[in-house]
C-alpha cells in the first residue's frame, strides 16, 4: 500500500510540476520578444507577436532536450554540417530548424 | 676634407706671395745688395720647389677625394637596395600575414565528411556484503559518414571489458578474468527526403519511448539503465520512416515515426516464455512476419530551456518461430526541463506476450527521474555550481513473479560539459533474492 502511495505521489509530482510549467505565465512568454504598439484609435492591446525563433535559441531549446548545449567552437563548420545532419534525424528537428541550428553553429565554430 | 681646403689654401698664399716679391723686384734693385738679391732668389727657387710639391700633394689629395666620393655613391647605391630589398620583404609579411579568405569546401574533391562521436564509461560498483570491484570499461564510438546534403549512414558500437566476477550477485559470480564484448549497436542509412520526412533503414535503435536513442553514458545521468528497459528491444533490423512538422514558429514541433523491424524472436525456437529474444535475431529463428511499431511526440518548448515532451510509442509483432504468439509493448514517455538546472523524465512502460507454456504473460514498470543542478542556487562555493543531484525511482513486474523496485540517489559532477563523474547508491526491494542494494561510480565521457 506504502509502495502504490508513493508511486501515486510521485506521479501527482509529475504531473503537477507540467501543469505549472504550462499554466505559469513566465513559462509561456518570451521576455526578449519585442512588443507591438497597439494599431492608433482601436484603444485595444493587441497580444504581442512572438519574434521568429533564432538559431542560437533553437540549438539551446533543442539541445537541451538530451544533453548540455556544446561549444559551437569545439567543431568546424564541415563537422557540425555532418553532426547536424545526425542530429535532425535523431532528434526529429524539423529540416526549416535544423538549418537555423547548423548556420549559427557553422558562425561560430571553431574555424 | 678639410686638409684639402688647408692645403689649397695655403698653396695660394704662396703663390700670392711670390707674385708680390716679384712684382716689387724691380722698384727694390737699386737698393738690396748682390747678396741679398741672391738669398731673395733662393728663397724663390725654395718657395717654388714648395709650391710644386703642395701641387703634387694637392693632385693625390684630390684624388682620394675622388675615390672617397665613389665610395660613397656606391655605398649609397647599396644602401637603396637594401632599403629595396627590406620594402619588398615587408610587403611580403604583411601579405602572409592577411587572413585567408573563407572559400567554400569542395564537396567533390575535400572529404569533410566523416565524423567520430560517441562516450566512454567507467564504472565500479561495491554491492551490499560484497568486495568493490571495477565493474566495467565502455568505449562506445558512433561513426557518421554524410554523402552530400541528405544522406547519412551512422553506426554505432560498444566494446565493453566487464569482471567475470560479478560483485552485485548474490552469491558472486566468481569467474576469473574478464569478458570483452564487441557489439554493433546499431547501422542504419538515413536519406532526408524533406524537411519533415526521413527515410532510415539498417539496424535502428527503436523509438520505443525516448531511452534507447537517449541513453548514452554521458546523456543518462544515472549509470545503469531503469529496470522497466528490459521488457523492451532496444534495436531492430528493418525500415522506418520519421521526422517532425513545426507547430507555428515558436519552436513546437510534432514529431511521429512509423517502422517496420524483424521484432523480437524465441532463442530456442519454441515459444516458451522464458525463450522471448528482445535482440531480435536475424538468424535461423526468424519468424515469418516482422513487427511494426511507431511513436508520436510533440515538443512544447515556452522558451528555450523550458519545455515539455510528450510521447506514446508501440510495437507488435510475432516473436516464436511458428508464429503463434504475438509480443506487444507500450510506452508512455514524458520530459520536462524547467531552466538549464532542472530536469525530470520518465517512462510507463507495458508489455505482453503469449506463450506455450504460461499462457499470457503482462510486464509493466515505470521511472521517474529529476535532476537539479545546484549552479540554480547561486552559492558561492568551491565546486557547488558544477554539482548536479539526481534521483530516480524504478519498479519492473516481469509478469514471471518477480517484483522488484529501487530508489536511486546520487550526483553528477560536470568536470567539464563532456566529463562528468557520477555516483549514486541504489536502494533496492525485490522477491529476487540476487539483487542487492549497491552503490556505482562512473566516470563517462561524451565526444
Amino acid at each position: 500500500m506504502n509502495i502504490k502511495l508513493n508511486r501515486l505521489r510521485l506521479a501527482g509530482l509529475l504531473a503537477g510540476a507540467g501543469l505549472l510549467a504550462v499554466a505559469h505565465p513566465s513559462f509561456t512568454a518570451d521576455t526578449n520578444a519585442p512588443v507591438a504598439a497597439p494599431p492608433p484609435g482601436t484603444g485595444t492591446t493587441k497580444p504581442p507577436m512572438p519574434a521568429p525563433l533564432t538559431g542560437a535559441e533553437l540549438y539551446s531549446m533543442h539541445c537541451n532536450r538530451c544533453h548540455a548545449e556544446r561549444y559551437p567552437t569545439e567543431r568546424t563548420a564541415a563537422q557540425w554540417k555532418t553532426i547536424m545532419l545526425h542530429m535532425q534525424v535523431r532528434a526529429n528537428i524539423p529540416g526549416t530548424q535544423a538549418r537555423l541550428i547548423l548556420k549559427y553553429l557553422q558562425e561560430n565554430s571553431g574555424r | 676634407m678639410n686638409t684639402i681646403i688647408k692645403t689649397t689654401a695655403r698653396t695660394a698664399g704662396l703663390t700670392a706671395g711670390v707674385a708680390g716679391c716679384l712684382a716689387l723686384a724691380p722698384a727694390a734693385t737699386a737698393e738690396v745688395s748682390e747678396a741679398d738679391f741672391r738669398a731673395l732668389q733662393e728663397t724663390v727657387r725654395q718657395l717654388s720647389a714648395e709650391v710644386q710639391s703642395l701641387k703634387a700633394t694637392n693632385t693625390v689629395a684630390e684624388q682620394l677625394h675622388d675615390q672617397d666620393l665613389q665610395q660613397l655613391h656606391q655605398l649609397q647605391a647599396q644602401m637603396a637596395d637594401t632599403a629595396r630589398t627590406a620594402a619588398d620583404a615587408e610587403e611580403k609579411s604583411a601579405a602572409a600575414a592577411q587572413p585567408l579568405p573563407r572559400v567554400p569546401i569542395d564537396e567533390a574533391t575535400v572529404n569533410h565528411n566523416f565524423q567520430i562521436l560517441g562516450d566512454a564509461e567507467v564504472q565500479f560498483a561495491k554491492a551490499t556484503g560484497q568486495n568493490g570491484s571495477f565493474y566495467l570499461a565502455d568505449f562506445a564510438p558512433i561513426f557518421l559518414y554524410r554523402g552530400g546534403d541528405n544522406i547519412l549512414f551512422e553506426a554505432g558500437f560498444d566494446t565493453t571489458i566487464a569482471n567475470n566476477n560479478d560483485p552485485t550477485t548474490t552469491p558472486p559470480n566468481q569467474g576469473a578474468g574478464y569478458t570483452t564484448t564487441f557489439n554493433l549497436s546499431f547501422a542504419q542509412l538515413d536519406y532526408v527526403m524533406s524537411d519533415y520526412l526521413t527515410l532510415s533503414a539498417g539496424d535502428m535503435l527503436l523509438p520505443l519511448g525516448t531511452y534507447a536513442e537517449r541513453g548514452a553514458g554521458w546523456l543518462n545521468k544515472i549509470p545503469d539503465d531503469p529496470l522497466a528497459r528490459q521488457l523492451l528491444p532496444d534495436a531492430g533490423v528493418g525500415a522506418q520512416l520519421r521526422g517532425a512538422v513545426p507547430l507555428g514558429d515558436a519552436g513546437k514541433i510534432l514529431n511521429y515515426s512509423v517502422y517496420g523491424v524483424n521484432g523480437p524472436s524465441s532463442s530456442d525456437t519454441t515459444g516458451d516464455a522464458t525463450s522471448l529474444d528482445l535482440g531480435g535475431n536475424v538468424g535461423p529463428n526468424l519468424h515469418t512476419d516482422p513487427a511494426g511499431g511507431g511513436r508520436v511526440g510533440v515538443f512544447l518548448p515556452f522558451k528555450p530551456r523550458y519545455d515539455l515532451e510528450l510521447g506514446l510509442s508501440g510495437l507488435a509483432g510475432q516473436w516464436d518461430s511458428s508464429g503463434n504468439h504475438l509480443y506487444t509493448a507500450g510506452v508512455l514517455d514524458a520530459a520536462l526541463h524547467l531552466g538549464p538546472n532542472f530536469e525530470a523524465k520518465g517512462e510507463y512502460i507495458r508489455t505482453r506476450y503469449g506463450s506455450d507454456d504460461q499462457g499470457m504473460i503482462s510486464q509493466n514498470g515505470w521511472w521517474a527521474q529529476v535532476g537539479y543542478k545546484l549552479s540554480g542556487l547561486n552559492l558561492e562555493l568551491p565546486g557547488i555550481n558544477n554539482l548536479e543531484l539526481v534521483g530516480r525511482y524504478d519498479a519492473l513486474h516481469d509478469g514471471l513473479g518477480t517484483t522488484t523496485r529501487r530508489y536511486t540517489a546520487g550526483y553528477v559532477y560536470y568536470i567539464t560539459t563532456a566529463l562528468l563523474f557520477e555516483g549514486d547508491y541504489e536502494f533496492i526491494t525485490s522477491n529476487d533474492a540476487s539483487q542487492n542494494n549497491q552503490l556505482i561510480f562512473q566516470l563517462s565521457y561524451g565526444f
